[in-house]
């Protein structure tokens, strides 16, 4: 067996692990986006996450919200944020939340005050965190402080083939050394739900998982709405994929063979070891940005045609087997296991190459998707606002 | 080496379907199961089949179901034939009766 790499990552107060160190500047709300992005261009070095949302929304959708912003603030690879809002009530909520963790938070709130006065206030405050946060060290940390995600995209039958099975490979292998793993696409089980369903580790879990899997697909049939186009995707279909059950058994191939011990709600964090599923919709970048919020330090991604998301706060390693993408589209990949779909190495082979791949973009190593400036922040919307 | 080579794979013995990991053209074409190395499949290809793109191991009847992965991922929306090209002309989903082309 291959000597297990020498892991590094920054410890955070909760005792939770980040790959990357980030201070993020984080806005509660969509009128908050610019003075975001106004302290972020005052103090480069700084990550302003500007989204689309956060106001008039109500209930489950709000609740959805709060959550995401919380556990994107509390994601261990951000080192401190500025929280900024238009008011000061729902700006306290995500700043609280993120304090709990012990990292350093700014607030603050634009009404009575305005962007430029706002904005020259809270980059005292980012400069003071990116110099605080520059002096923290990568520390030795093991597979089990780490908690990874994964989603593939642009899927085709190369995925189920190749790169699925080779990410299956690394989810038993980062399992069976105490490591954190999450899955998702709610929608992307239908035909092999009863998988997942029979993979859970108890009846509690199992009657969370078979909750959100009815939830999510009657809500999508009760629209009447043709699918095809949508899910699968165009992209899905012009790379071979017929059905939605046909797409699915490639993302449930991805998940490897290890019991299920959570289901999660959209952006809540595992609380133990293990494979967990999470309730998310299958595009892309809500997916990672709802697996961001639940604490994912890396995000692995298998692609068929070539998908070329990345997400701000989690790096995004994109793994491909069709010979033509990691032709057509190397720029955007970081592991070629098309030799798997020819045969001429095997999955053990790719899977070893894979896990060598994501322990060095642990330790600091710059995916595609990061060196490509691809940062789409999505928050999931389940509802109109009031 | 090249020989050795799979023009398709199919992921479970008993799979009616498989897919191209080439672009392949009519005539003959050999290929493999991941489930069973030792497994060989020889047909007689009708149709060009792009890499990524699935062809059929053997006859299947409009309205029965197809078999991939051991599951059950579409229903033949038309006759199928051993050899013949498979895709969104003639399977649809068995689960989303919407989601047809």
């Amino acid at each position: 067996m291959a000597q297990q790499r020498r892991l590094t990552g920054y410890r955070r107060p909760d005792g939770s692990v980040g790959t990357r160190n980030h201070v993020a500047i984080l806005p509660v709300d969509d009128l908050s986006n610019a003075a975001a992005e106004g302290i972020a261009a005052l103090v480069p070095g700084t990550l302003a996450l500007p989204h689309a949302f956060g106001r008039l929304q109500f209930g489950d959708d709000l609740d959805l919200t709060f959550r995401t912003l919380i556990g994107i603030g509390s994601n261990p690879n951000i080192a401190a944020v500025i929280v900024i809002g238009i008011e000061p009530n729902w700006t306290d909520v995500v700043a609280d939340g993120i304090a709990k963790t012990g990292k350093p938070v700014h607030r603050v709130a634009i009404e009575g005050k305005g962007d430029l006065r706002v904005i020259e206030s809270a980059s005292r405050y980012a400069k003071k965190f990116l110099q605080e946060s520059s002096e923290l060290t990568r520390q030795p940390v093991d597979r089990s402080d780490i908690v990874l995600s994964m989603k593939d995209g642009e899927s085709d039958t190369t995925t189920g083939l190749g790169s699925c099975r080779v990410t299956a490979y690394l989810v038993d292998r980062w399992v069976e050394s105490g490591g954190t793993m999450i899955f998702g696409e709610t929608s992307e089980l239908t035909g092999g739900e009863h998988l997942i369903a029979e993979r859970c580790v108890d009846d509690d879990v199992r009657a969370r998982f078979q909750a959100f899997y009815d939830d999510y697909v009657d809500m999508i049939e009760k629209t009447g709405a043709n699918l095809l186009g949508s899910q699968p995707t165009q992209g899905n279909i012009a790379g071979g994929l017929s059905t939605i059950e046909e797409k699915a058994m490639g993302n449930i191939v991805k998940t490897g063979t290890v019991p299920i011990v959570g289901a999660l709600a959209p952006a809540e964090a595992p609380t133990r070891p293990g494979l967990h599923f999470m309730d998310t919709s299958s595009a892309a970048a809500e997916c990672v940005t709802l697996m961001a919020a639940g604490r994912g330090v890396v995000n692995l991604f298998p692609t068929g045609q070539g998908n070329v998301i990345g997400n701000p706060v989690q790096p995004v390693v994109k793994i491909s087997a069709n010979p033509k993408t990691t032709d057509s589209m190397a720029d955007h990949i970081d592991v070629d296991c098309s030799d798997v779909l020819t045969q001429e190495s095997t999955v053990e082979q790719a899977g070893e190459a894979l896990i060598d791949l994501v322990e060095r973009t642990i330790n600091g190593r710059v995916t595609a998707s990061e060196a490509l400036n691809h940062r789409e922040f999505t928050l999931t919307k389940l509802y109109r606002s009031a | 080496m090249t020989s050795s080579r799979p023009d398709f794979l199919a992921h479970r013995t008993g799979d009616a379907v498989a897919v191209a990991v080439r672009d392949l053209v009519p005539g003959p074409v050999r290929g493999g199961y991941l489930d069973d190395g030792d497994a060989a499949e020889e047909l007689s290809l009708h149709h060009d089949v792009p890499l990524g793109h699935k062809l059929a191991l053997r006859d299947i009847g409009a309205g029965e179901d197809v078999i991939e992965y051991g599951v059950r991922t579409a229903v033949a929306s038309a006759d199928i034939a051993r050899g013949d090209y498979v895709h969104t002309h003639n399977v649809r989903s068995a689960r989303w009766h919407n989601s047809v082309a």
